[in-house]
């Protein structure tokens, strides 16, 4: 059972909930936690995790270089490529590593066979056990390296060899493919929003990506108290879709602060996120 | 004209927030400014300015459509496709997914038989909107599913450059994506000053270091804004900012009034905070 926390919108509260979920979860069964935002990792700080003890470097793409000795400046990788990577100075031309995506056009149209494609370490993958009993594995994208799509695929593989009953992936925020890679082939999806016009039209356009891929869902409206006429509106839009709505607390900032999931603070939002858990029991 | 971003590496820390704020102030003070929503995924400028966004001019990407009756079923152009869009079977027609594609071209160059064309597909659009008499804002949206959001945010800040020339602005502020990946990238070059808008919490700490590590690398000048400054723990931030030797030079307190003007799309209303 695969269960990804999305939102589109950053910052809705999506490793807050997922850190949560999972505590909730690892009561009642095995499961392993996967923090998908390779992006900007930080399931693993809810959960108390600050450093790692296994780091595996890994390259899920390659990048193009230009052998300047052979470049005869025709400038047809320049006109080729998509991503704006080839630069020119002095009549040559070179790749930006930046923006190379590593698609391999400029090697293919280069007319002196000048360009190679070198694979490049471009992210991590680290597992380790949580104090609260389960694995966490969690992905990093080098910063100024591409591929992060391809990571999370990496990272999920080495959670499904972890034994586990349960999965819990936090997704990234955004639409584009570390989110796709994170939702694709997931049983369940769990969106969380909040009652701001961002929050609700982001829902709209993670929720297009949901569908697109039958992920069966449910919506979970965090800080819901921070505007309750826009509140009452979304959980009337979500109509059975809804799990459930989640306070707004300055205890959840204490909680991250001592590393702790909120589930295990004092916080009123406690049982508001043990009520959601019970309801996504039931429906999975 | 002075190019400068928005950004943070962490989502929901005040990005566009800051980049509003700003690109009020200064067309508050007879500046002529551009704002450019570069959070193409997830774009919400115009909503916090609550206008709607009317107008769009689309953005195309080509993308192959293979001719079956040309099609030898070589091969060829499942062997170049990197992104592993096209499954091939020896003796049998490749078999492209359009949701893995990115676009390319490396499949119709390789093609032997020229069996392969381009299509034209719409992966985004772009919305003109203005806000007043000094203040527009350039809006870029990927469509839903497309999984590579680089090439649009950068047709997105093409098109900026043009409008900005168009209507003279002295300021282009363009507002990032969450992240560090290739759409962020995108949306800082060419940017001569960066805002790492975080805020006091081990989270905005960990992710305005990975952000500061790009404008590194990219050379790119920084800054960080505090924003929640009040909650949380503003010595995480020191420590990142001493050890990038970036100074703290704005600092945005935690209040109500910040999240009622956030939720009712009204960030007009709380314009002297910067």
């Amino acid at each position: 059972m695969k269960i990804v926390v999305a939102s589109g919108k950053g910052g809705t509260g999506k490793s807050m909930l997922a850190s949560s979920l999972s505590l909730l979860f690892s009561e009642i069964t095995s499961i392993v936690a996967c923090d998908c935002d390779v992006d900007a990792p930080n399931l693993g700080l809810w959960l108390g995790i600050t450093t790692y003890d296994s780091v595996e470097a890994i390259s899920t793409s390659e990048k193009a270089e230009i052998d300047s000795e052979k470049c005869v400046g025709c400038g047809k990788c320049f006109d080729n490529c998509l991503f704006g990577a080839i630069e020119k100075a002095d009549s040559k031309f070179f790749v930006n590593g930046l923006l190379c995506e590593g698609c391999g056009v400029c090697k293919i149209v280069c007319s002196a066979c000048a360009i190679n494609l070198a694979p490049v370490m471009n992210g991590e993958i680290r597992i380790k056990k949580t104090i609260w009993g389960f694995p966490l594995v969690s992905g990093q994208l080098k910063p100024g390296e591409t591929g992060s799509g391809k990571i999370v695929q990496e990272l999920r593989k080495r959670a499904d060899q972890l034994s586990h009953n349960v999965m819990i992936l936090d997704a990234a925020a955004g639409i584009g493919c570390p989110v796709i890679a994170s939702i694709v082939g997931c049983d369940y999806a769990v969106l969380v929003t909040e009652p701001t016009p961002s929050g609700f039209s982001d829902l709209e356009r993670v929720l297009k990506i949901v569908n697109y891929f039958r992920v069966p869902y449910g919506i979970v409206l965090n800080k819901w108290d921070i505007n309750p006429e826009v509140s009452q509106k979304i959980e009337k839009w979500s109509g059975e879709k809804f799990l459930g709505k989640i306070s707004y607390d300055r205890e959840v900032v204490n909680s991250i602060v001592n590393l702790r999931p909120v589930i295990v603070s004092k916080s009123k939002v406690k049982k508001e996120i043990k009520e959601i858990f019970e309801k996504i029991k039931e429906l999975i | 004209m002075k190019m400068i971003a928005s950004t943070g590496g962490k989502g929901g820390t005040g990005k566009s927030t800051f980049a509003i704020l700003s690109a009020l102030k200064f067309s508050n003070q007879g500046k002529k400014v551009l704002l450019c929503d570069c959070d193409v995924e997830c774009p919400n400028d115009h909503l916090l300015l609550g206008k709607e966004l009317r107008e769009s001019e689309p953005i195309y990407q080509d993308l192959p459509e293979l001719d079956a009756e040309k099609c030898v079923s070589c091969g060829t152009c499942s062997k170049v496709c990197k992104e592993n869009a096209i499954f091939w079977v020896k003796g049998k027609t490749p078999i492209i997914f359009e949701d893995l594609c990115i676009g390319c071209g490396a499949c119709w160059i390789v093609c032997p038989q020229n069996a392969i064309k381009r299509k034209e597909k719409v992966v985004g659009e772009t919305f003109e909107t203005k806000i007043s008499e000094n203040l527009w804002l350039l809006t870029g949206v990927s469509e839903p599913g497309v999984s590579e959001t680089g090439p649009i945010v950068k047709e997105a800040k093409k098109r900026a450059l043009k409008l900005a020339k168009r209507i003279g602005a002295e300021i282009l502020i363009i507002d990032t994506a969450p992240g560090t990946h290739c759409n962020v990238i995108q949306a800082l070059l060419g940017c001569e000053k960066a805002y790492v808008v975080t805020e006091p919490t081990p989270l905005g700490a960990h992710d305005a270091a990975l952000i500061l590590d790009l404008l590194k690398m990219m050379n790119i000048r920084s800054e960080i804004v505090l924003n929640k400054a009040d909650i949380g723990s503003e010595a995480l931030i020191k420590k990142i900012a001493d050890e990038y030797d970036v100074p703290i030079t704005i600092r945005i307190p935690y209040s109500e009034k910040v999240i009622r003007a956030y939720s009712e799309g009204r960030l007009d209303r709380i314009v002297g905070l910067v």
